[in-house]
């Protein structure tokens, strides 16, 4: 009953009172954009006066969540939006963009390459002269960006070499994600070794697909239904037998935690997310339990962290610097708000400026703050920090796994 | 002194009133409404908004019936700005006696009542929110209509065949010489002003009120004001009007009504038809109803609730209330109490007003030696703004902005507002968020000469009227308006007072339902107000 009262509810929640709007970083740094307020929970109540009507400025959300972290009533607005979005684009398919369709996709153009021989080091090298001749700027894509590359082992070949240790009885299920998989496998080697350490095996599973959170933004929710319901029923299969799932991408996470109940309202989807933890949510529960490996860090070199949108919206504080810092680790907050990259959002062209204005509170911070590297939980977060400031990045699990090392 | 004449003065700027101008307007014969406040401030607005078909009278009053689904069809071929044309269902639930639905089809076939049964699944996926209790369910052709506009737009259509309208006009006397009216004694509430307007005839269309106007002239007329409490939600619940199909009780009806859902009502009869006061045991019998249509009613968020009084029109030693005959009256005083030049038409439902009209007026024109035909059903109440104006329009307009702004100022004002719009891009501004309302069409609508408070534009805007009752527009339009207004109301001197007035006036109507989610939007009004504000100086 909870869960239809919520999916119905939401935009009855709100009561108008513009904090969204207050802390949106879209309407701060873009005024064309109307406020996560009046094109959610408010024109939700007027589309029954022109159903051929939409809100243009709706393209321009970043779904980045501080309406949902901020509002005090718990009403889901980024969610309407992108419910908004995928009802604008299911009634106008034609007004996809190129752009919208290869990064809303990119798991099938990565599941692609790795059937190829050399396909990834061809995409990368094709990647390489597209963006050198400026041809990225032609199909949608930020032309000032150097995309993400294809890692020429993805993590799901990584995963198969790795030799865990023998005789570890408890097990975890890790949702890689694409970004992990694909562009950032040590981060998933990291983890195994972090897990490893602490007694657990780490599972996969090959039939886990996208979370779908890039579908969603694109605006392709039948799509991203078939991956959440793929994946959930996994999640739930798992569950069955106390296996727990862990992501180390807090987008990935949000996403089988709370955004798939919030877009499709399924009794099984609120049941799978009880079985999902970030990395160092569940790490965090290790430690309460005093379950967690003992490790002291005796070097003073200074890490900024970045608290990914998608882990506030979890709403369970920063676990990976809280931890870090137990251990030893001479790391602080930037707490500078959004980074303006949000997933895809800011390798479209036309949101580029938008998305380095947002980020530039937290350039400023990273370039003042004498840190060797910025720790971030995401890993688009991590291209936009590096886009920006020039710093080295890191995700926190590999911090982790190097005090492991010592 | 004598300020004005005109052959026939209506007295009541109600559905009643305003159809009866329109129609006397278009028989060719010199007419002028006058009304104590401004247009539609009584049970005109203060319904459902339903545009009856008849259904709901099909057993009891087959009559009624007949009118209704006659005068349903006509208005939505001449009402097109101010009828939303969707349909309604009849619903059984789990409880209610089954041996009402046969005598129910039959009672609408035989007044000329489509019906259509549906099949529970059907009727779920067309009304998801509809309760899993539900046994059958039967489409029939309600309607939703709006007051405000229907009532404004009679008064436009009026005034093209020279019909003329007087509101905060208040009648304080009838002057009768020799057995006849001569002639009325008004007082303008704006200015304060009395002054005597001379007519041959007047007509008493004052609705609930009727019987203080009568009195005037020292006749009794048996008018029994029976209030209905009504509910606005935040949403609309579904969009089809949705009835309890059974006897005809209180809160058996929902009706989606622009971007919410209204639910009513209750029938008590009270001595004062001023008294629209609401109590939380009214909302709480309402709800309790209503639950058995959609039994998730307590997880919507209530807006505000209100109260108009019905003209019920009681014959001598007859009953009151629900039982009262729904039809109406057409008294000739000169026939029934030898008064000459005045008579009063009483009851009636909104939904009939049009041949209410017809048939009264068909009584008072041949008097005056017209023999016209009535021509109000074969006329547009308004003309509709083109589709490709709208489209041009567009670009200016808030997304979801134009149909309902277009509606709302028709033919003549629309393109005003949107030349403003396009000359003036601050004016694009939308003050009620809630209700997609522009700078523009406020500051439009606060020059008309009818405008004196933001609660006047309010009527003819919905300025106020969506999620946050007022707490955003308030603030936005009190001052943009108030430098428009050409006179103001008592009361309304300044820009603040008239801003503290409009919100005390939500308030009202939120006051009996403070809980839950109404409380929070409630406390924030609150806090901006008192607190932010401090508009009320730091006193009690």
């Amino acid at each position: 009953m909870e869960l239809e009262e919520r999916a119905r509810d939401s935009a009855d929640n709100c009561i108008a009172c513009t904090s969204c709007v207050a802390v949106c970083p879209v309407t701060k740094a873009n005024p064309d954009y109307r406020g996560p307020k009046l094109v959610g929970p408010a024109h939700n109540r007027m589309h029954f006066s022109d159903e051929n009507d939409y809100e243009d400025s709706l393209k321009l959300c970043s779904n980045c969540k501080n309406c949902d972290i901020t509002c005090p009533n718990g009403v889901s607005v980024a969610t309407l939006n992108m419910l908004e979005r995928a009802k604008y684009y299911k009634a106008h398919p034609e007004k996809h963009t190129q752009a919208d369709q290869m990064l809303s996709h990119n798991f099938q153009m990565a599941d692609m390459l790795k059937s190829i021989p050399f396909g990834r080091t061809c995409a990368n090298i094709g990647m390489s002269i597209g963006e050198a001749m400026g041809m990225m700027g032609a199909m949608g894509i930020a032309p000032q960006r150097k995309s993400p590359r294809f890692a020429t082992k993805y993590f799901r070949e990584m995963y198969k070499e790795i030799k865990q240790p023998e005789g570890l009885t408890k097990e975890v299920l890790f949702f890689p994600g694409c970004f992990i998989d694909t562009n950032d496998p040590e981060v998933g080697v990291a983890f195994v070794k972090v897990m490893n350490a602490n007694g657990y095996k780490v599972l996969m599973d090959d039939r886990f697909k996208c979370c779908g959170s890039p579908l969603v933004v694109g605006g392709y929710l039948d799509e991203a239904r078939s991956h959440a319901d793929n994946n959930v029923a996994i999640i739930n299969e798992y569950a069955a037998k106390n296996i727990p799932v862990i992501a180390c991408c807090t987008s990935c996470s949000l996403m089988l935690k709370a955004e798939y109940t919030e877009l499709f309202a399924q009794e099984e989807m609120a049941q799978a997310a009880k079985n999902v933890y970030d990395a160092f949510e569940f790490l965090t529960i290790l430690a309460e339990k005093g379950e967690l490996k003992k490790v002291h860090v005796s070097s003073d070199k200074k890490f900024i962290y970045h608290a990914p949108c998608h882990l506030r919206a979890q709403g369970m504080g920063m676990p990976a610097v809280d931890l870090l810092k137990e251990i030893g680790v001479n790391i602080d907050s930037a707490d500078a708000g959004c980074c303006g990259m949000s997933g895809s959002y800011g390798f479209h062209k036309e949101n580029y400026e938008t998305s380095m204005k947002i980020g530039s509170e937290l350039f400023d911070k990273i370039n003042a703050s004498g840190a060797h590297k910025v720790v971030c939980d995401c890993g688009t977060c991590r291209e936009q920090i590096k886009h920006g400031t020039n710093a080295k990045t890191t995700h926190p699990i590999q911090v982790l796994a190097k005090a492991y090392e010592q | 002194m004598v300020k004005d004449k005109a052959t026939v003065v209506v007295v009541g700027g109600g559905a009643t009133g305003v159809g009866i101008l329109r129609d006397l307007s278009m028989r060719g014969i010199d007419a002028l409404l006058i009304e104590k406040l401004d247009m539609v401030n009584g049970a005109s607005s203060r319904y459902h908004g339903l545009l009856h078909s008849g259904a709901r009278y099909a057993v009891r009053d087959q009559e009624a019936a007949k009118e209704c689904i006659e005068e349903n069809t006509i208005l939505r071929r001449i009402g097109k700005s101010c009828v939303e044309a969707i349909s309604g269902m009849f619903v059984q639930v789990e409880g209610d006696d089954p041996d009402f639905v046969d005598p129910w089809v039959k009672g609408c076939a035989e007044s000329g009542i489509k019906t259509r049964e549906l099949s529970k699944e059907e009727a779920w996926s067309l009304e998801p929110n509809l309760s899993r209790k539900l046994v059958r369910a039967f489409e029939v052709p309600d309607g939703a209509i709006d007051g405000f506009r229907m009532s404004w737009q009679n008064v436009q259509s009026a005034v093209r065949y020279g019909g003329r309208y007087k509101t905060y006009t208040e009648l304080i006397k009838i002057n009768i010489e020799s057995g006849a009216v001569k002639s009325i004694t008004v007082r303008d509430n704006v200015t304060k002003e009395e002054y005597d307007i001379e007519c041959e005839i007047l007509v008493n269309a004052a609705g609930p009120w009727a019987g203080k106007v009568a009195q005037m002239a020292g006749l009794d007329c048996s008018v029994s004001p029976s209030k209905g409490t009504l509910i606005a939600f935040n949403q609309r619940i579904s969009n089809r009007v949705v009835n309890r199909l059974r006897k005809p009780s209180n809160g058996d009806i929902f009706v989606p009504h622009g971007s919410i859902t209204i639910l009513g009502t209750s029938s008590i009869t009270i001595p004062d038809p001023e008294d629209t006061s609401t109590s939380w045991e009214e909302v709480e019998e309402l709800m309790k109803t209503g639950e058995g249509v959609f039994e998730h009613l307590r997880d919507y968020r209530i807006l505000r609730v209100f109260a108009g009084s019905r003209p019920l029109y009681v014959p001598k030693g007859a009953d009151g209330g629900r039982n009262a005959s729904r039809g109406f009256v057409t008294l000739d005083h000169e026939k029934e109490d030898g008064l000459k030049g005045m008579m009063t038409i009483c009851g009636g439902k909104f939904t009939t007003y049009r041949l209410m009209a017809e048939k009264f007026c068909d009584v008072l024109a041949p008097k005056l030696g017209n023999t016209a035909k009535c021509r109000t059903a074969e006329e547009d109440l308004v003309p509709a703004v083109s589709e490709a104006d709208k489209k041009a329009a567009r670009q200016y307009f808030p997304s979801y902005g134009v149909n309902l702004a277009a509606t709302r100022l028709g033919t003549e004002k629309f393109p005003e507002v949107v030349k403003t719009l396009k000359e003036n891009p601050e004016t694009r501004e939308v003050l009620c968020e809630c209700e997609n309302v522009t700078m523009a069409e406020v500051m439009r609508i606060a020059q008309e000469p009818t405008s004196h408070s933001v609660a006047d534009v309010r009527r003819r805007t919905r300025l106020g009227m969506g999620t946050c009752q007022g707490n955003y527009c308030a603030i936005r339009s009190a001052a943009i308006a108030n430098k428009l207004f050409k006179d103001k109301l008592e009361g309304c001197g300044d820009s603040l007072s008239d801003m503290k007035n409009f919100l005390q006036a939500r308030w009202k109507g939120i006051t009996p339902v403070m809980a839950g989610k109404t409380l929070r939007e409630a406390e924030m009004t609150r806090g901006m107000y008192e607190v932010l504000f401090n508009v009320n100086g730091g006193r009690r």
